[in-house]
């Protein structure tokens, strides 16, 4: 997976601050086709080829905020202010999640081993001696692979004593878990709707940007320019994504134009409380092993290639299901927006019929700045009695829904936890066997992210930031900008 | 010789410089030299403004070093500076 700290992330941070700020300033129709120009002004140094051809990505990086499926509906002769003007008439249709940008693809090459200029042809010959195919050979006094017979095991370069032998991977194809990322004929990146289980590792894995989320932003920010009543629903994982407290989201929130703010962790306690119940039932039933359902990756995961697993998920909804009806319970008129780090929550947002809007943290980042909003700026506001769930905040983490289980479990020391921390190829092949041989556990905990959701393809900072700046790990944070960044947390 | 006197270093944590990769410079524990960061006191600050100028060259994140702001920030180059600040 692409480091989060790079170029691609910064440029899409900045085109969509400045389409917010011109969204909010009422200005976007009339200056959405010179944004590219002046994102990328003529002084720049391109990081592409040329900066007209940076100039045409930033357009499709637009496109995709406005939820625009630039697979099927681009045309190089319309311009981003129609697209713009019927953005603004109707909201787009949300599936496909995903969508690619064929002129931006690099057609990586098939992945290979190869060996490099440090192979120093060595006497004892590691990788010739474990090679299964017989496919190294010696000339120039150095190794060679034969790209027709190998198979990509990778075993000579785990026992190259030089680290001679180097892997260059496809990146999207490598990070999808479901293999629905393939190349077409000319070399393209293109997506199998039918596998694709809308995780997002392989927008966060390209790091040509070829892959983009066809975001939900608009209909959001639609909803709060004609200040209707929403409400935020913030997922667990949003402690740490910005430089201030959870009291000093929900303040900035307020501030940016949402009428309420809910913690999602109030959803997951129910979520917590109806596992523990099935959990039991089945146990005493000696149903046998049963799985977490909050992940909505792996819900697709598990409808799509898995059905077997079917009846193995818990019946409860997501936290994110029960803090919805939790909202539209306290408030029917209200509009419900889900803001996490998940780009499969749509897709479980469209089922489930109460969420009439999902945001990431990074598109939340973007609105915060085209508002001028500053986390750390803010007043702390009133979280309300958090008693009852603030364990829940612990959903967000690898580990984090079976412990919040089991502590709603009578006979806690009695139940094995199996946690699967993020689904990639090798473990969707490990649990295609469950069907076979089952898995020996009574609980087991699924996350598609690996660490949990605070890895999510929505995020703003990297995992490692995330727990600093998170309420359980004080101890972690370096304790003077620890002090000074999220303020006095007592 | 007197005592050398340390470097203040105020890390912007606006919105706008955390967002863009500001929020990787609190790392500073792990990627600095400690040499170096026995040599600074560093924090984390509100908006020091180098993002509100118009005309300005650089772009968030930015880090003020002794009193002097610095813009595009990166562990890369707040470590060179910091080691060229501290000993100076």
């Amino acid at each position: 997976m692409l480091e989060l700290n790079n170029q691609y992330t910064v440029m899409k941070r900045q085109v969509h601050a400045e389409v917010l700020k011109a969204f909010f300033a009422g200005t976007l129709e009339q200056e959405v086709d010179a944004l590219p120009i002046k994102i990328i002004p003529k002084a720049r140094i391109a990081n592409r080829c040329c900066i007209y051809k940076e100039r045409a990505m930033v357009r499709y990086r637009i496109m995709a905020l406005m939820g625009i499926n630039i697979e099927t509906e681009d045309d190089e002769l319309k311009s981003l202010s129609s697209y713009v003007s019927e953005v603004m008439e109707k909201d787009k249709h949300v599936a496909p999640i995903l969508t690619t940008i064929s002129t931006a693809c690099s057609s990586c090459p098939p992945d290979r081993y190869l060996i490099s200029e440090a192979c120093r042809g060595c006497f004892a010959r590691p990788c010739l001696a474990n090679c299964p195919k017989d496919c190294i050979t010696f000339s120039n006094g150095q190794a060679h692979i034969d790209d027709a017979r190998c198979i990509r095991c990778g075993k000579c370069k785990e026992v190259c004593p030089f680290h001679a032998v180097v892997h260059i991977p496809v990146p999207c194809e490598e990070a999808c878990p479901v293999n629905a990322v393939k190349k077409n004929e000319e070399g393209f990146v293109e997506i199998d709707y039918q596998k694709c289980i809308s995780c997002g590792r392989c927008a966060m894995s390209c790091p040509f940007g070829a892959i983009v989320e066809r975001s939900g932003v608009m209909p959001v920010v639609k909803m709060l320019k004609a200040e209707e009543h929403v409400t935020a629903l913030i997922a667990p994982a949003i402690e740490g994504q910005f430089p201030g407290t959870l009291a000093q989201i929900k303040q900035a929130l307020l501030a940016t134009g949402f009428s309420s703010v809910m913690e999602v962790s109030q959803g997951a306690e129910t979520t917590s409380l109806h596992e523990a119940h099935e959990l039991n039932e089945r146990k005493s039933e000696g149903k046998g092993y049963m799985t977490t359902s909050c992940c909505p990756a792996y819900m697709e995961l598990v409808d799509k290639h898995l059905p077997f697993l079917g009846e193995r998920r818990s019946s409860a909804l997501s936290p994110m299901g029960y803090a919805a009806e939790e909202a539209k319970k306290a408030n029917p008129q209200t509009k419900t927006v889900f803001i996490g780090p998940c780009l499969a929550k749509r897709v479980e947002a469209v089922k489930l019929k109460t969420i009439d809007g999902v945001l990431t943290f990074s598109e939340l980042a973007s609105l915060f700045i085209a508002k001028g909003v500053d986390v750390r700026e803010m007043e702390k506001a009133d979280l309300g009695k958090t008693d009852s769930f603030e364990d829940c905040r612990e959903f967000a983490l690898s580990g984090g829904v079976a412990s919040c289980v089991l502590s709603r479990y009578a006979k806690a020391d009695e139940v094995s936890v199996l946690p699967i921390n993020g689904i990639d190829k090798k473990m969707f092949r490990t649990m295609k066997i469950w069907d076979k041989r089952q898995p020996e556990a009574d609980l087991i905990e699924v996350m598609c992210c690996e660490g949990g959701c605070i890895n999510g393809p929505g995020v703003v900072v990297k995992p490692s930031v995330a727990l600093k700046l998170r309420g359980g790990n004080k101890a972690a944070a370096p304790v003077k900008a620890m002090r000074s960044i999220v303020g006095a947390r007592e | 010789m007197g005592k050398k006197e340390r470097v203040s270093v105020k890390i912007c944590v606006g919105t706008a410089c955390f967002v863009q990769g500001g929020a990787d410079l609190l790392l500073y524990n792990e990627f600095l030299d400690p040499v170096v960061l026995g040599g600074c006191d560093i924090e984390g600050v509100s908006c020091l403004g180098g993002c509100k100028d118009p005309n300005a060259k650089d772009r968030p994140p930015y880090v003020q070093i002794g009193g002097v702001i610095h813009g595009d920030m990166t562990q890369e180059k707040l470590c060179k500076l910091l080691a060229e600040a501290v000993h100076a």
